[in-house]
Order: structure tokens, then C-alpha cells, then sequence
């Protein structure tokens, strides 16, 4: 079974985001197992609500949204790096942090690497 | 035991790619992809086609040499990102140089 | 060899573990702090992790730093505590250290210096690779 771990480190607003986004949907597209998508560094900005991207440009938040409901693709976010970069993690029901993706620490990312074959970073 | 090599800054801006070539093995991949499809004029890119005489797979990203205007030559495959899932398993790991 | 040790030689070569090549230099980014954490937390799972630096990234070992002067909390002095994490692999490329002029003077013990050749060995052992 060919398994994958992604993680990413780019902003919602980078256009590298573009590449990891086109990347991962190949992989799902082709059969392959993508076992969970790890935000990380500057990566974690993606799970928060308030970001708003000029409609003309690339929605990176809205491609991922769509591969996590269409494929159930697991969206994790480095709770670390999130809560640096002003996103509150402590509270249930949080308005802050988008639904598509789950609050994790670096243990996820350990379970990622351990349980796939390839680990691709972005 | 081969590696696939995703590089991903232009090697006029960043050490990354010359990083890159002191650990490649004769058996590995690279894959110039984002700005690192700027490294294929770099004379490193020059000296690494001289080397090894064709036998390497170099490999770019055919849209994003294409939107940068990069010229391309035949010896390098211009492939898609469908293409990097599969190289991705054909090879035992892949680096990301960015 | 017997066949026992044959077995046994081509487990050990088997690739395994995550390695973390540093790259960056350590006080005007967080990059070196953020690899430090992904190291410590595999070395608490107790999975297997190495470290190597490249590039600037020898910069992060060099002995007499001081990040205090420059107002940075000094994430390099947790680099003392790998041995309680069980993070016994720390490969430093040489190349880079003759680059940049530096003598092997590092500020923790058991650091292998490592000629570009080895290096790429080295991490060949590994089944998985970050880069920060």
C-alpha cells in the first residue's frame, strides 16, 4: 500500500502553498493513501478563519477545504505554531480555527512519519 | 536506496541546489520545480549535464518552466506533477530543497 | 559471515528513522529552533532521529554563542540534552565547515564530522527526511 505524509510550511498566501496543494491532489487522484497533511511553521496560518485572500487570487484555504471533504483528507495543525502566529487554540467551539482542520501537536507528526512510506515536505 | 530531489529556489538566489549536488547519488532524481527551474541555466546545472554525461534523470515541472519563460533543452524530462507522485514512489525518499 | 550475521547486518542497514538536515543559521530565524522541537518530540516517542547540518546550518553548533546578547532565548543550549532523548546521530558536513573557516569546535560532545561522500551515506540510512 503506498502511503503519504505531507507537510507543509508555507502561508495560506504563498504562492509555494499552490505546489504542495497540486502536489497532494495528484496523490489522491492517482490511488495513493495520503494519510494526513501536517501544517507546520508558518504552515499552521492556514487553519485560521480570519485570513481573507482577494477573490481574484489562488483560495490555497478553500483547496484544502475541498480535498478534506471530498477525499476526508486529514488536515492537521501544529498547535505550537498556531498559537504563535495568533491563532487561540484553547477553547472548544473556537470561531478562530477553520472546521476542516484538526488542533494537533508535533506527536501527530511523529504518528505521519511513522505509519507512511514516503514523507514529501513542502 | 535512491532519493528523489525536489529543488525549489533558484541556485542564483540560494546555496540549496550546490546543498543538493554534494549529497546526489548517481542513482538519485532531481525534480526542478517553483523557482528552482531557474537553476537549469545555473552553470552547476552546466558542470552536473557535463558530468554525468546524460545518464542522470533530470527532471522539471513543464508549467512552471513554461510560465517563467525557461527555456528548456531535450535532455532534461519535462514532466507533471502527476508524474512526481510517481517518481516519489519509485524512488526509497524524497529531500525538499527550499 | 554467517548467515545469522548476514541477516542481522542487512537489518541494521535497513533505512530507518527520520533525519533533520539543518541548514539554516541560528538567530535571525526560527527555523533551527523549529527543527530542535520535531527532534526532541520523535526522541521522546522514542523514534529514531538524526541530526545532520549543512550550509550555514553548521552555524547552530559552533562553540561560544551567545543569543542572549542579541536579546534571542538560546535554544542551543537544549542541544546538551540530546543524550536524554536518545539522539545519538549529529553529523556535521565538513565542506561547509571549510567554507566558512570554522575549526570543529563545537559546543556539545560526539559530533561526527563527515566529508560530503559520507554525508550523503548517512543520510541514505534514513527512511524519511525533513529539511528546515
Amino acid at each position: 500500500m503506498k502511503t503519504l505524509a505531507v507537510v507543509v510550511t508555507t502561508p495560506p498566501y504563498s504562492h509555494l502553498t499552490i505546489t504542495a496543494l497540486t502536489y497532494v491532489e495528484a496523490a489522491l487522484v492517482a490511488g495513493i493513501n495520503v494519510i494526513g497533511v501536517f501544517f507546520y511553521q508558518d504552515g499552521a496560518m492556514h487553519a485560521n478563519k480570519n485570513i481573507s485572500i482577494a477573490s481574484d487570487e489562488y483560495q490555497a484555504i478553500e483547496h484544502w477545504q475541498r480535498l478534506h471533504q471530498q477525499y476526508q483528507l486529514p488536515l492537521h495543525i501544529c498547535i505550537t505554531a498556531a498559537e504563535k502566529r495568533g491563532i487561540a487554540c484553547d477553547v472548544i467551539d473556537n470561531n478562530q480555527i477553520n472546521k476542516a482542520f484538526t488542533v494537533s501537536g508535533l506527536g501527530e507528526l511523529v504518528e505521519l512519519t511513522t505509519k507512511a512510506s514516503r514523507l514529501v515536505q513542502f | 536506496m535512491s532519493t528523489l530531489h525536489l529543488v525549489r529556489q533558484s541556485a542564483f538566489a540560494t546555496n540549496d541546489f550546490a546543498q543538493c549536488l554534494s549529497v546526489f547519488d548517481h542513482q538519485d532524481s532531481i525534480v526542478l520545480m517553483d523557482d528552482g527551474c531557474y537553476s537549469l541555466k545555473h552553470s552547476l546545472m552546466d558542470s552536473l549535464l557535463k558530468r554525468v554525461d546524460g545518464t542522470l534523470n533530470i527532471n522539471i515541472i513543464a508549467s512552471h518552466a513554461k510560465a517563467r519563460a525557461i527555456e528548456t533543452m531535450a535532455t532534461i524530462n519535462h514532466i507533471d506533477m502527476a508524474d512526481v507522485v510517481d517518481l516519489t514512489f519509485n524512488h526509497n525518499k524524497v529531500i525538499t530543497w527550499q | 559471515m554467517t548467515s545469522i550475521e548476514l541477516a542481522t547486518s542487512v537489518v541494521l542497514s535497513k533505512e530507518c528513522g527520520l533525519a533533520i538536515i539543518n541548514s539554516k543559521a541560528p538567530f535571525s530565524s526560527t527555523y533551527g529552533k523549529d527543527a530542535l522541537d520535531v527532534a526532541l518530540i520523535f526522541g521522546s516517542f522514542e523514534q529514531k532521529v538524526s541530526l545532520f547540518f549543512q550550509g550555514d546550518g553548521v552555524y547552530q553548533l559552533i562553540a561560544n554563542q551567545d543569543g542572549r546578547l542579541v536579546s534571542i532565548k538560546d535554544y542551543l543550549k537544549t542541544f546538551s540534552a540530546f543524550e536524554f532523548y536518545d539522539i545519538e546521530d549529529i553529523y556535521v558536513c565538513q565542506q561547509s565547515l571549510v567554507n566558512r573557516q570554522l575549526d570543529e569546535a563545537f559546543h556539545i560532545n560526539d559530533v561526527q564530522v563527515l566529508t560530503s561522500i559520507e554525508f550523503g551515506l548517512a543520510l541514505n540510512r534514513h527512511q524519511h527526511i525533513l529539511r528546515f
